[in-house]
């Protein structure tokens, strides 16, 4: 039975828009609007890493991202769990771990899975599971195992910078970005860009929340069906569609009415008033401070120069 | 040649300004100054032109909103007009209304610093600023705080802080009070005068709330159409009673009852409720007020709240329902029924509880233990917009309940997605015609009124054949006589159809004192329940919670101490009542003590 040509199609359109069609319902699930507005909200505590110098903050990210792309997978291994060991560090709160989980591994999942199939390594090609022909209009031939492998390294170069830059936005007051940008002589209208987005996104996810609730309140039916109710998945996805027309109106009418306020009381709080800023803050270079520069400094040197002698280098041919 | 103008004083010269393509003009000829140290309240009725002159006053008209000006605004003789916004903002600072959308950066303190930041201030002036700031607002202790997780009377003293450090020397705050319970506005309302007296700080506090802001105020000016009606002292400004009756702003409480019963108040005209318990404290009126209360409590009925054994089940039942919120209790084991043609307010200060537990009525959020039943049956959470057609829950923003082109597409909206109520309250023609929509069916909401789109979110509402009204805040930011149209509203609503209302609210002087039942919620439990009058008795138990009773309640109390087991809650009914057991005149001479019968 699961030979025919018919199980054969039945279980490859399974493989193939299983993980597509779990990613959305565990964003929904697990993570919802409630939970994007955690993620990017800022954490005030008192930890190291949030006393740590801002500007180490802005170069640890990039330098990390750097450091992903430039070598190969084994020592790629290294750098993502050296990106890992902060996080416990920082301990930051349940629900932020759990949005955090999501986010993490849903892309990783989703570029593991698809590079799996889409990915075509030299021959010979080893298929977990070989698609039949009446797959064919899908372009993919199979599941592979070398794509697996090639998708999970390509996702975890990915996640070494998503890890080291949410790392930073849960554990760095805005200000302290503005200030580190200061330092780098970037614009501050750069500085200003970031503040108002990281402020103002939380309050914009509160919002749209909000209105969604009203869009129920007044009788509009947004319930999911379950995920075997396959005839009522079409008039949901119309539902949910007709539904983003509805709510832009209350959006748009209230974000303009935030951003006119907004823009009058930068304006009264004297920005723009002079080409440089002054700062509240005060950095003394602590021990921390140091051995995080130095520590950075060193993985960064040493990675060009391994790559140089071809040591863990990424392999281009 | 202007006449000269006293070094720190802000002065408003025959200012008329017209927004551009208005046909008429917000500001006419408006005159006025404010001296360091002088704390003025100004007041009117919606769209009267307050927020505009706002906006004149610390020079963001005309530079950042556009159109004709006119007159001239001056500080120290000094024109704001061609100044630039953070130039004229050192001198006139402006606060918002909404405290969200004028939080920019993340913390308190990098808040407060924003503004010396911008000014390329050397370090030791900020850090020096901002502790000034923040010590002046009471908010040290929070410095380190994410502002996300400030209440918001400390989000409002955190904007205050702000623009203090800008170092103006008047401070504008354009509805300051409007999103705080009473509590929230008294922190804000401390902190403002402390500014004044200890600062020299001029204030002006543009607010409907008369009753909570006069007390504190060194002048009262009303504005109607774009001019000023009256400027006058608070104890001269409500002498004539005319122009705020014709302007339809409310008149305090205090200065209503002394001129209901202008005898034991003499020549003084009372503010606050301290005032009025002082000059009134030696006279006939806390024997009469004493009398009056005895007649009642000899001739109560049971309390409300308890319906006999017999009645009918209740129409929406919690039954020992708990809800957690990452690890917080923010409901904690309620149990409470409203029943058929109630009138029930929820009250408590911020975060109590009480919005979490009305949202679980239409299967807004899912209670952690517990059950909430609409007649006997279960709310299934998360299945809304069936239980909307049962209970319709207007949001305290309204105008985020508006989806349509039209006002008929509006009151149609429901039924576009379900069938039409066999039943219902008011279908959609009489709906029109109750809610006062005849002839603007094809009109946009949009053109519609702040009250008139409340009123047809409300109408859309019901439409839909609801048999309870849950309103949240349905009064919050509105002046006097759209709060006295909504009540009136809600009036002839329960007269023609004996809906189930369930208010919840901080305004318990307009809203929560018309209900016939009072439950206050604190720390997520029901603490008290039961008539208003009766819950608006326990001042002592109301402070505890954080819920400051109504200005008529507390003198009540505090006239008569434990024995005000149940107060009055009008101004009329309170003075007909003690009027009516007044002292004999031709007995007094023979004692303070002879009362009629």
């Amino acid at each position: 039975m699961i030979h025919s040509l018919l199980a054969q199609t039945v279980i490859a359109y399974l493989l193939i828009f299983a993980v597509p069609m779990l990613l959305p319902v565990a964003f929904i699930k697990l993570v919802g609007l409630g939970g994007l507005r955690a993620l990017v909200t800022y954490e005030a505590s008192d930890t190291p890493l949030h006393r740590l110098d801002p500007r180490l903050k802005v170069l640890y990210p990039i330098g990390m991202g750097t450091l992903s792309i430039l070598f190969s997978w084994k020592a790629m291994l290294i750098v993502f769990g050296l990106t890992i060991l902060p996080w416990f560090w920082l301990r930051p709160s349940r629900a932020k771990i759990r949005v955090l989980m999501v986010m993490i591994i849903g892309p990783a999942l989703a570029g593991f899975w698809g590079q799996g199939m889409y990915y075509l390594p030299p021959s010979p090609i080893h298929f977990l599971y070989k698609f039949p022909w009446t797959m064919a209009w899908l372009g993919s031939p199979g599941i592979t195992s070398y794509g697996m492998i090639f998708g999970t390294e390509q996702t975890a170069r990915v996640l070494v910078t998503v890890s080291t830059s949410m790392l930073i936005l849960v554990s760095t007051d805005v200000s302290d970005f503005t200030w580190a940008f200061e330092r780098f002589r970037a614009p501050p209208h750069v500085g200003f860009a970031l503040t108002a987005a990281l402020r103002f996104l939380p309050e914009m996810i509160a919002r749209t929340t909000l209105v969604l609730r009203a869009v129920e309140l007044r009788g509009y039916d947004m319930s999911r069906p379950r995920w075997h109710q396959f005839r009522r998945w079409p008039d949901y996805l119309k539902r949910v569609s007709r539904c983003v027309v509805l709510v832009t109106v209350p959006l748009l009418v209230g974000t303009l009415r935030g951003t006119t306020t907004m823009a009058m009381v930068a304006d009264a709080r004297g920005f723009g008033a002079s080409k440089r800023r002054g700062s509240l803050r005060v950095h003394k270079t602590t021990a921390v401070d140091v051995w995080g520069y130095v520590i950075l400094a060193a993985l960064v040197v040493a990675a060009i120069v391994l790559n140089h002698l071809n040591i863990g280098a990424r392999y281009y041919g | 040649m202007s006449p000269a103008v006293p070094d720190g004083q802000l002065h408003a010269e025959d200012v008329s300004f017209a927004y551009v393509g208005a046909a008429r003009a917000a500001l006419r000829h408006v005159h006025l100054g404010v001296a360091p140290g002088e704390v003025v309240l100004i007041t009117g009725a919606s769209g009267c032109g307050k927020s505009t002159l706002a906006l004149t006053l610390c020079g963001l008209i005309p530079s950042r909103v556009h159109g004709e000006l006119r007159g001239r605004v001056t500080f120290g003789g000094r024109p704001l007009s061609g100044l630039k916004p953070h130039e004229a903002s050192q001198l006139v600072g402006m606060v918002f209304q909404n405290p969200n959308l004028q939080l920019i950066t993340q913390t308190v303190q990098s808040e407060v610093a924003f503004g010396p930041e911008n000014l390329a201030l050397p370090q030791p002036e900020i850090a020096a600023r901002v502790d000034e700031c923040l010590d002046v607002t009471g908010m040290t202790g929070m410095r380190q705080a994410s502002v996300v997780t400030l209440s918001g009377g400390q989000k409002q003293r955190t904007a205050i802080a702000a623009t203090l450090a800008m170092r103006p020397r008047i401070l504008v705050l354009d509805e300051p009070l409007s999103d705080l319970d009473p509590v929230g506005a008294q922190e804000v309302l401390g902190t403002l005068q402390r500014l004044a007296r200890d600062g020299g700080t001029g204030v002006i506090i543009i607010e409907h709330r008369v009753d909570e802001v006069a007390p504190w105020a060194d002048r009262v000016v009303l504005m109607d159409d774009g001019r000023v009606v009256l400027d006058q002292p608070p104890r001269g400004a409500w002498a004539d009673r005319r122009p705020w009756l014709a302007t339809g702003v409310g008149i305090p409480d205090m200065v209503r009852l002394a001129q209901a019963v202008p005898e034991p108040f003499g020549s003084v005209l009372p503010l606050s409720v301290a005032d009025a318990a002082d000059t009134v404290q030696d006279t006939w009126f806390p024997a009469a007020l004493a009398a009056a209360a005895a007649d009642r409590a000899s001739g109560a009925g049971p309390p409300a709240g308890h319906p006999p054994r017999d009645s009918p089940p209740p129409v929406l039942s919690w039954e020992d329902v708990s809800v957690d919120f990452d690890g917080n209790r923010a409901v904690d084991g309620v149990t409470l029924a409203v029943n058929e043609g109630e009138w029930v307010a929820l009250i408590g200060a911020n975060g109590s509880g009480k919005s979490t537990l009305t949202g679980l009525t239409v299967g807004l959020g899912q209670p952690s233990s517990g059950v909430v039943r609409f007649r006997g049956k279960p709310v299934r959470p998360g299945k809304v917009f069936v239980h909307a057609a049962q209970v319709a829950l207007l949001l305290q923003a309204a105008d985020d309940m508006l989806f349509e082109t039209t006002v008929r597409k509006e009151l149609e909206f429901g039924f576009r997605f379900r069938a039409r109520p066999e039943h219902p309250v008011l279908d959609v023609s009489e709906a029109i015609e109750f809610f006062g929509f005849g002839g603007q069916e094809e009109a946009s909401p949009w053109e519609l009124s702040q009250g008139g789109r409340q009123r047809l979110a409300l109408a859309a509402l019901l439409v839909g054949a609801p048999g309870v009204l849950v309103l949240d805040e349905p009064t919050t930011g509105q002046d006097a006589d759209h709060m006295r149209a909504f009540l009136g509203l809600l009036d002839r609503l329960r007269a023609r159809t004996s809906i189930t209302i369930v208010t919840v609210t901080h305004d318990i002087r307009g809203l929560a004192s018309r209900a016939s039942r009072v439950v206050l919620l604190g720390a997520g439990r029901v603490r008290m329940d039961g008539p208003a009058g009766r819950v608006f008795a326990a001042t002592g138990e109301l402070d505890r919670w954080g819920v400051l009773a109504p200005p008529l309640g507390r003198l009540q109390s505090a006239l008569l101490g434990p024995a005000a087991a149940d107060v009055l809650l009008g101004v009329d009914e309170l003075a007909a009542a003690v009027l009516a057991h007044r002292p004999d005149p031709a007995a007094a001479g023979r004692g303070a003590g002879a009362l009629r019968p």
